[in-house]
């Protein structure tokens, strides 16, 4: 066989390698993560339970987050409102601006935004600190100590960014409609009391209750996702950027993809 | 220990303000579907109710008073329109109100729009089904206007072929406006009568010295005179 036909097939081969190399480490990976899943149920309804850790954790987590969302949730809300006057107006219906910014901000912006924001914060602190402990050997240690590393650190944290999501969404969502406030009073005169009955008049509590039970998920998928790839980091201290960085990448998708899952789910349940 | 405790209070804080919040729009959202008030319920058969759904708004007065509770079919060509209304509304609302399916606004939702009853009447009680009108829908709006549309190109088409045959020079009009030959006609006519005219003038003038008709023009003058006076 000539030797360019030999490097093609070696090339060929190659490719085919890598390909089902891929697609086996990703099948690998979701075992993996099915496995953590499970192993995360079990911690977590067996006692002893953490609850001062869980209690750090959620303050660090929820209430270190806050800031950040409220000031996201307030641009949020002025821009859009800013944004989608001109449209409005083109149909004589700024009067629908309250309404149409507060069904947009609670369904949908609301919720995603908030939980790709907290991805970004903390999903990757959590993949980084879990990567250093588990390069540093501190995790080893918990577990020569006595202590259940995985309860103590992954189910306090996991619960932690569950919890905390919701309510960090709910704080987002009315520090929104107060940015919509303003940015309708910008280039208009509505009262707080007219603007709020306006918000009410459409909101319905099919808007409110899926948005919300879809962020525990978004929680979940965010905690849940940054301990795994923290927890299971390896390759030293390169492995834990690559841990803080795939925490969020991967968490961000997922919310995106849970996120289509439950417009689906909600608009088969709303016909 | 103590910024723990801080902290513990700073987040207990934190998440009951957000729970205070959803309860708070809960409550916001639960009030205007009359989750919280006290309510009756009234019913209307419609034969169209105009794509009106559950949760649309009642108006009565202009305010709204109440959601649609309920739409069912009852049979082929009537809808039975269930109501909850606001218990406060009830004392002005008689037997004898009127229910119509409206819109709000001209892109808004529909509504159940009920006009008042007679001052004298009974009030309305729960259970009770109200009278109904129905509405004017945009279909036999558009079946109207397409009747008048189609008029309109008749008497078009009529005005054209009219204003074709003046043009022409046809018809007492056209030969009126368009053919110079008619109005040379008019022209000697209109001559002819000035002519006549003069001549008939001269003629009573004439008369009016006559011996036999100079009393008749005497007498005739005197009672205009007196009638002057």
């Amino acid at each position: 066989m000539p030797a360019e036909i030999k490097s093609k097939v070696k090339q060929v081969e190659f490719s085919e390698n890598s390909y089902l190399k891929k697609a086996k480490s990703f099948f690998e990976e979701a075992a993996l993560v099915t496995m953590f899943c499970g192993r995360f149920f079990k911690e977590l309804v067996k006692p002893p339970y953490e609850f001062a850790e869980f209690i750090k954790q959620a303050y660090l987590v929820g209430y270190k987050s806050f800031p950040l969302v409220a000031t996201t949730g307030f641009i949020m809300g002025l821009v859009l409102t800013i944004q989608s006057r001109p449209t409005l107006a083109t149909f004589g219906a700024e009067s629908w601006l309250p309404a149409m910014v507060a069904v947009s901000i609670v369904r949908e912006i609301g919720p995603v935004i908030t939980a790709l924001i907290f991805a970004g914060k903390v999903g990757s602190g959590i993949g980084a600190e879990l990567a250093s402990m588990k390069v540093t050997e501190q995790i080893d240690a918990m577990e020569v100590a006595g202590i259940n590393p995985f309860k103590y650190i992954v189910v306090t944290r996991v619960m932690a960014a569950t919890l905390m999501l919701p309510i960090l969404v709910i704080a987002a969502d009315a520090i929104a409609l107060y940015g919509s406030y303003i940015g309708v009073n910008l280039k208009g005169d509505v009262s707080f009391h007219l603007f709020f009955l306006k918000v009410f008049e459409k909101l319905t509590f099919a808007d409110v209750f899926p948005a919300t039970i879809k962020t525990v998920f978004f929680g979940f998928a965010v905690g849940i996702i940054s301990c795994y790839k923290g927890y299971n980091s390896n390759k030293g201290t390169e492995g834990v950027g690559l841990s803080a960085n795939s925490a969020v990448v991967m968490g961000s998708l997922t919310i995106f993809i849970m996120d289509m899952i439950a417009v689906q789910i909600t608009s088969l349940f709303s016909k | 220990m103590k910024k723990t405790t801080g902290n513990k209070i700073k987040l207990g804080i934190f998440v009951t303000s957000s729970i205070v919040l959803l309860i708070a729009g809960i409550y916001f959202i639960g009030e205007k579907g009359q989750l919280f008030n006290n309510t009756f319920l009234i019913s209307g058969v419609f034969k169209d109710i105009s794509g009106l759904q559950v949760g649309n708004n009642v108006r009565f007065s202009g305010i709204n008073v109440g959601i649609i509770d309920n739409i069912e079919q009852i049979t082929d060509s009537t809808v039975r329109v269930d109501m909850i209304i606001d218990e406060g509304s009830r004392k002005f609302m008689k037997k004898n109100a009127k229910a119509i399916v409206g819109s709000d606004g001209l892109m808004g939702n529909k509504i159940v729009v009920i006009a008042p009853g007679t001052p004298g009447k009974k009030q309305l009680v729960d259970g009770d089904f109200i009278e109904t009108i129905q509405p004017i829908s945009i279909d036999d709006i558009l079946a109207k206007l397409k009747v008048t549309a189609d008029h309109s190109a008749l008497i078009t088409g009529d005005i054209s072929a009219i204003s074709g045959e003046i043009r022409a020079g046809r018809g007492t009009i056209g030969k009126l406006l368009m053919d110079s030959t008619f109005a040379e006609h008019v022209e000697e006519t209109i001559i002819n009568i000035k002519q006549g005219a003069g001549g008939f003038k001269q003629n009573m003038n004439a008369a009016s010295k006559n011996v036999l008709l100079r009393g008749f023009f005497k007498k005739k003058k005197k009672g205009e005179d007196k009638k002057k006076k």
